[in-house]
């Protein structure tokens, strides 16, 4: 049975999902591939048909005629899809707060940026780090979002200078 | 099969051999020593033999580590057994011709199939026989040197691979081994990674010897369909069956020649033996080539490696041999032949030298194999030989130079008979056989040459008489850089030039065995063209006769005559070599008229313009560009693919869906849209919610309450996740330029369009019988799982592997997670 209503809503959750992936908010790019997850677990159950029963079936012991129930096959890839959904769901946030720790930023621009304008990842973090250790302090997740900015421009600023020293 | 072509004879050894196969394979390889002593004449080889001596050296490469850990620099001593090993192998495979097939990919038709028979005979005797050489004299010459468990592991691999091209019957299986050939190639080249002029020399090769390779594979893929229509099914079998390539020759021809694709497969067929086998203009990574070890020169860079792309216009002779195959590779080793013969006179270091004599003999082979006529075949067949025997030892004597007198350069080295009397004896053996004076070895093949081109152009008269003309030019030259390479012994030893020590007795021997290889095929020339390069001929020429004679002339011929005006110029020309050696030099200074131009060109070209343009629009270190390209290339793959399917969207007939399914996806969307304007991250983690929330009432609407619940679980953990994150970042979120974000709707548009036609046409299909009945009937069986809910049956039992992957997949996101939280303070931060 073509499954018009559903196409229109995959295509819908689809392109949102892509547009999210694009933006330059870590977060936002989460929530993105978390769309794109769910949408497509709905398309692998409405490859089932969408008709019949709950495939539980009585009678222990006993053989069954398949033709009544939904597509459990299915059913049980999307139940492994969405556990394992949990696990990266988890992992690409707890990925972004360490982005965060690290670099002090979570704007996907500016962190490609630097990775170009130092001439490599590993640098520019150890004296970012060396450079918080040594200011004794770390922003911490109560600030506001111009604080933030501040203090991580100002930390950049600072890790340039010891690269330059 | 056709009567009158060569494999009647054959053909019953051939077919007992493929009965036997099945048989033979059963033995295990441990068990092939028992096996030997069988061989009589052209008996069918045996499995075990061939397979042993392909895997043999691959397998000695991969014990090479352990090896060394035990052996340390006696290394050498190993790999030359491993090679020895090889030899005997070849050695009872002599005489047996037959073919030994494995199923690779039945469903294309590949298979791991072998031939032997006298060409791939000689080329396995050249791989492992100077193998042993070469292993043993790379004890001496590596003492001392960086990365010796690289260094035999890959020699190993090389000479497996080689043995792998020379016994291929099948062409994909020739192809891989081919490309085998030159990624060791490239790997030895840039022994010395730390020499920009290493790294250079290694990329140069690669590119060429690879390029030529998949051009190559192009005339094979053209091959296999011309076979599906010229023998009613594809085969990539090249020889050796009745349903082989070779075995129909006419038929193929026919098809060939029907489709007009018979010039094109030459001439590929011909690009990908070029490239290897270094002619003019591919010749110039074989001069680079040289800033590998010198063994490794030795080896690969002129006895065996490229003497594949020889290998492969014999092999191809008689399914080609025609008008076209002759003008064509006539042209081009005569032209090789010449060309780099100058090359070499304007050559000043002495393994460039070498490096272009190789090439100039190289083109002397394909030129022999060119001509139509039996003596064409003849030429090459023994040339082969001849070739690999003098060239190698003029390498190792090279490398001995260089090891003990410090310097390559030509005109830093003379008078070094003194100190190296033996080293000098062997040069003088093989240069003079290199000249091609009589009653040297060099001599036959070179005058078989001759009688080639003579016989070829009284034939056919007219323009072709340029090539016995071309043929005596290129022979001076020959002549001349000979004479030259041997005169780095003779005369006065400049002052310049400090102590040269004696070489020791592991780097002597191997060129010693060399140069008396080439006396004894001097000697009794006639023996070796019997027993070793008559089944070559064959190989080349089917249907004529085995035997050729070969001998010393004792009447003025037109041929002798040829040779006598090549050695009279050449003796004329000696005194004015250095003119002739600056003439070369400013000539291949010219930019227009050097190939190497084009190449550097090139390269900086693609370095400067392409591949940076490339990196900064693809590889650019922002996600957004990476997830751009994905999704674009994903779109318009599969919109193509519908499109070129002639896939035809379903009218729209109305849904089947009940109110309340609509109505959780109407919210779902809403919800979606709203997650994608969220102002802030707390709103957006909210609304996803929603999306995620609604997506389980989804599940619940269609039948699928195990998917609820688990939905319901992880979407609550997923929210609280999210929360606790989110209070420890910042509250960024960048602007939207209005420009990007219209920018980044076209492709989510595009996205969302394929993924709209793509549920269309697959809810569309009704598939006839649905797995999942399988699992619905057997869940409750007690021997099917024994339970009620099918899809936890499904989970637990029938796919638990799968339920254990999951897991995994949870324990490492957990660990991960545990890893970037709590081990912040330790690891690289400190």
């Amino acid at each position: 049975m073509t499954q018009f209503v559903l196409a229109v809503v995959l295509g819908t959750l689809f392109a949102l999902g892509t547009f999210l992936v694009l933006r330059r908010d870590v977060v936002r790019v989460v929530w993105g591939v978390v769309i794109v997850t769910q949408a497509a677990n709905v398309y692998l159950v409405t490859m089932g048909g969408l008709s019949g029963v709950a495939p539980i079936v009585p009678g222990h012991g006993e053989a069954v005629t398949a033709t009544a129930v939904t597509d459990p096959l299915v059913q049980a890839l999307v139940l492994t899809a969405i556990v394992i959904s949990l696990g990266t769901t988890a992992f690409a946030l707890v990925l972004t707060y360490r982005i965060y720790e690290e670099h002090g930023t979570i704007d996907l621009f500016e962190l490609g940026r630097r990775d170009e304008g130092d001439g490599g990842n590993e640098g520019g973090t150890e004296d970012f780090a060396r450079s918080v250790a040594d200011g004794g302090e770390r922003c911490t997740a109560d600030d506001s979002e111009n604080e933030t900015r501040t203090t991580s421009e100002n930390e950049s600023g600072r890790s340039e200078a010891s690269v330059g020293g | 099969m056709y009567p009158g072509t060569p494999f009647d004879a054959p053909l019953s050894a051939l077919l007992a051999s493929l009965s036997s196969v099945g048989d033979a394979l059963a033995i295990p390889l441990a068990a092939t020593g028992t096996g030997a002593g069988t061989t009589a004449a052209t008996s069918a080889p045996e499995a075990a033999v061939v397979l042993a001596l392909v895997a043999l050296p691959f397998l000695g490469a991969a014990l090479t580590p352990f090896v060394y850990r035990l052996l340390g620099e006696r290394t050498a001593y190993f790999a030359a057994s491993v090679a020895l090993a090889c030899l005997a192998l070849v050695a009872m495979l002599y005489g047996s011709e037959g073919l030994i097939e494995i199923p690779w990919i039945p469903a294309l038709g590949v298979s791991l199939a072998f031939y032997v028979d006298g060409l791939s005979l000689l080329i396995s005797f050249l791989a492992s026989g100077v193998g042993v050489l070469i292993l043993a004299y790379s004890g001496g010459y590596m003492h001392d040197e960086p990365g010796k468990t690289r260094y035999y592991a890959t020699l190993l691999a090389f000479m497996g691979s080689m043995l792998g091209v020379a016994l291929a019957a099948d062409l994909v299986a020739l192809f891989v081994f081919w490309e085998l050939t030159s990624v060791s190639s490239f790997l030895l080249i840039g022994h010395y990674r730390e020499t920009d002029s290493g790294r250079y020399a290694a990329r140069k090769s690669l590119l060429i010897t690879v390029a030529g390779g998949l051009f190559m594979l192009v005339a094979f893929l053209l091959l296999n369909t011309v076979s599906a229509r010229a023998l009613g099914e594809p085969t990539f079998l090249l020889i050796g069956a009745p349903d082989s390539l070779i075995a129909n020759t006419d038929a193929v021809r026919t098809t060939l020649r029907e489709t007009g694709l018979f010039v094109p497969v030459l001439a590929l067929i011909g690009v990908g033996a070029a490239a290897k086998s270094a002619q003019v203009p591919l010749h110039i990574w074989l001069p680079n080539a040289m800033e590998a070890p010198t063994p490794v020169s030795a080896f690969l860079h002129s006895a065996t490696m490229v003497k594949a792309g020889v290998y492969l216009v014999g092999r191809f002779r008689p399914l080609l041999v025609g008008e076209e195959w002759t003008l064509a590779f006539a042209v081009l080793g005569l032209l090789t032949m010449t060309v780099t013969a100058m090359l070499a006179v304007g050559a000043t270091d002495i393994k460039e030298l070498l490096a272009y004599s190789t090439a100039s003999h190289l083109g002397l082979i394909i030129a022999g194999f060119a001509f139509a006529s039996v003596l064409g075949a003849e030429t090459g067949a023994f040339h082969i030989l001849n070739h690999a025997l003098f060239k190698a030892a003029l390498f190792l004597v090279a490398g001995i130079v260089s090891h003990e007198a410090g310097t390559r350069v030509i005109s830093e080295l003379g008078g070094l008979r003194r100190d190296l009397p033996v080293t000098a004896a062997i040069t003088a053996v093989a240069a003079l056989s290199m000249a091609g004076l009589p009653p040297f070895n060099g001599f036959y093949s070179k005058e078989l040459l001759f009688e080639t081109t003579y016989e070829a152009a009284h034939a056919a008269g007219g323009l072709w008489w340029v090539f016995p003309v071309v043929a005596v030019f290129g022979s001076v030259f020959t002549f001349l850089y000979s004479i030259r390479f041997l005169w780095l012994f003779v005369g006065e030893k400049p002052d310049s030039l400090g102590e040269v020590h004696s070489p020791p007795l592991v780097m002597l021997v191997p060129p010693a065995v060399l140069a008396l290889l080439v006396v004894a095929v001097s000697a009794v020339p006639q023996f070796f063209v019997d027993n070793l390069v008559g089944s070559v001929v064959a190989s080349a020429v089917p249907g004529e006769a085995h035997g050729f004679e070969v001998y010393i002339p004792t009447e003025l011929s037109p041929p002798v005559l040829m040779s006598v005006i090549t050695i009279a110029a050449g003796i004329a020309l000696s005194p004015v070599y250095d003119r002739l050696h600056d003439g070369v030099r400013y000539l291949s200074s010219v930019r227009s008229i050097s190939p190497n131009w084009y190449y550097d060109a090139g390269i900086e070209v693609f370095q400067s313009i392409v591949s940076t343009g490339l990196v900064a629009r693809a590889q650019n270190g922002l996600l957004r560009t990476y997830a751009v390209w994905v999704l674009a290339a994903v779109s318009a793959l599969a919109l193509g693919g519908y499109v070129a399917g002639g896939v035809s969207l379903p009218t729209f007939s109305g849904t089947s869906l009940s109110l309340p399914i609509i109505i959780v996806l109407g919210v779902a969307v809403v919800g979606a849209v709203a997650v994608a304007v969220a102002p802030s991250h707390i709103a957006g983690v909210l609304t996803l919610s929603i999306l995620g929330f609604m997506v389980a009432l989804f599940y619940l609407l269609a039948s699928a309450p195990d998917l609820a619940l688990t939905q319901l679980t992880v979407e609550t953990l997923v929210l609280v996740v999210f929360l606790l994150v989110l209070d420890r970042l910042p509250t960024f979120y960048g602007k939207i330029s209005t420009v990007r974000a219209a920018r980044d709707a076209v492709l989510a548009g595009v996205v969302g369009i394929t993924v709209f036609t793509t549920v269309l046409v697959s809810t569309a299909a009704t598939p006839e019988e649905p797995i999942y009945t399988f699992f619905v009937e057997r869940a409750p069986l007690p021997d099917g799982g024994g339970g009620g809910n099918v899809v936890n049956v499904i989970l637990v039992d029938f796919r638990a592997f799968d339920t254990m992957g999951e897991i995994s997949v949870v324990a490492m996101a957990a660990l991960s997670v545990m890893t970037l939280i709590a081990m912040r303070e330790r690891g690289e931060t400190q």
